[in-house]
């Protein structure tokens, strides 16, 4: 299993972390925004795009679809497929919010996973820096930031 | 077939148990607990941890007894420094149970083995 890329170098250690104790085959840390902070399982940029614009758009909904049916946004979400499950939650660190969207199999389990995810939780509050990178969580420029975080995590278009 | 929480209630009587839960096999996570016996107030409550980990490691315990050709496990016991974990598997679930170092070892498997069996 390949160690994760990160286009911040502070959560290369907690996803590590979370990767192998929780035994996902693959995951995306990302910002609501869509844009992608680190990643390990996939090879392909296009894969990592999708996933976060996806990612994305599921968080905005379910959010949205927690407020109207329980007053409150959802926050996590788990699919169990035949072969292989999605968890998908939330986490912040400081005032700024994180996705992470993670595949496993039957190595693992959802408990598993949600017991890891607390602590990589944990571990993103208490390494993330003071100071946040530029253009954070904004949304004016969505396909450029997207594009901007592909680039850190798998080299410029012709390199990757 | 005895109603999961009269399973944890039997279980949790049973002098030494500190905790029992039914857990799902495949998720680990809890379908039915008791409290925890004698946990100090504000310290960290360890179910849904050793319920996630303990089903995980079942199902390991359960691959390297079939690989060995041994069959499914009828019981699995870890011995820590202060207490056990013990592990039976019912069908769909596994009973679960955090045990005292001074708990009569041999009751409470006896009775884990009987709920694991009026529940399969």
């Amino acid at each position: 299993m390949s160690d994760p890329t990160v286009a911040e170098s502070w959560v290369a250690a907690p996803l590590t972390r979370l990767k192998d104790d929780a035994r996902l085959i693959s995951g995306v840390l990302l910002y609501p925004s869509g844009r992608a902070v680190g990643q390990f399982g996939f090879s392909n940029a296009a894969d990592v795009m999708s996933i976060c614009a996806l990612t994305s758009a599921i968080n905005a909904s379910a959010r949205e679809l927690g407020r109207q049916l329980d007053g409150k946004p959802f926050y996590e979400m788990h699919h169990a497929g035949v072969e292989r499950q999605v968890f998908m939650a939330r986490a912040s660190a400081g005032t700024q919010e994180f996705l992470f969207v993670g595949v496993f199999d039957r190595e693992s389990s959802f408990g598993v996973v949600e017991i890891y995810f607390a602590e990589f939780q944990q571990a993103l509050e208490r390494l993330h820096p003071e100071k946040q990178p530029a253009g954070v969580g904004l949304a004016g420029d969505f396909e450029g930031e997207l594009d901007r975080s592909l680039d850190a995590l798998f080299g410029p278009i012709g390199k990757r | 077939m005895k109603a999961l929480s009269q399973v944890v209630a039997t279980l949790s009587h049973v002098p030494g148990v500190v905790a029992a839960m039914v857990v799902g096999a495949t998720d680990g996570l809890i379908v039915e607990t008791s409290p925890v016996m004698g946990g100090a107030a504000g310290s960290r409550d360890p179910r849904k941890h050793t319920a996630a980990l303990a089903a995980y490691l079942y199902s390991k315990v359960t691959r390297a007894s079939d690989a060995a050709r041994l069959g499914t496990p009828a019981f699995m016991r870890l011995e820590a420094e202060r207490g056990h974990i013990f592990v039976v598997g019912a069908r769909d679930v596994v009973l679960v149970t955090i045990v005292t170092t001074d708990a009569n070892l041999g009751r409470v498997r006896l009775e884990m083995m009987n709920e694991a069996r009026d529940n399969s």
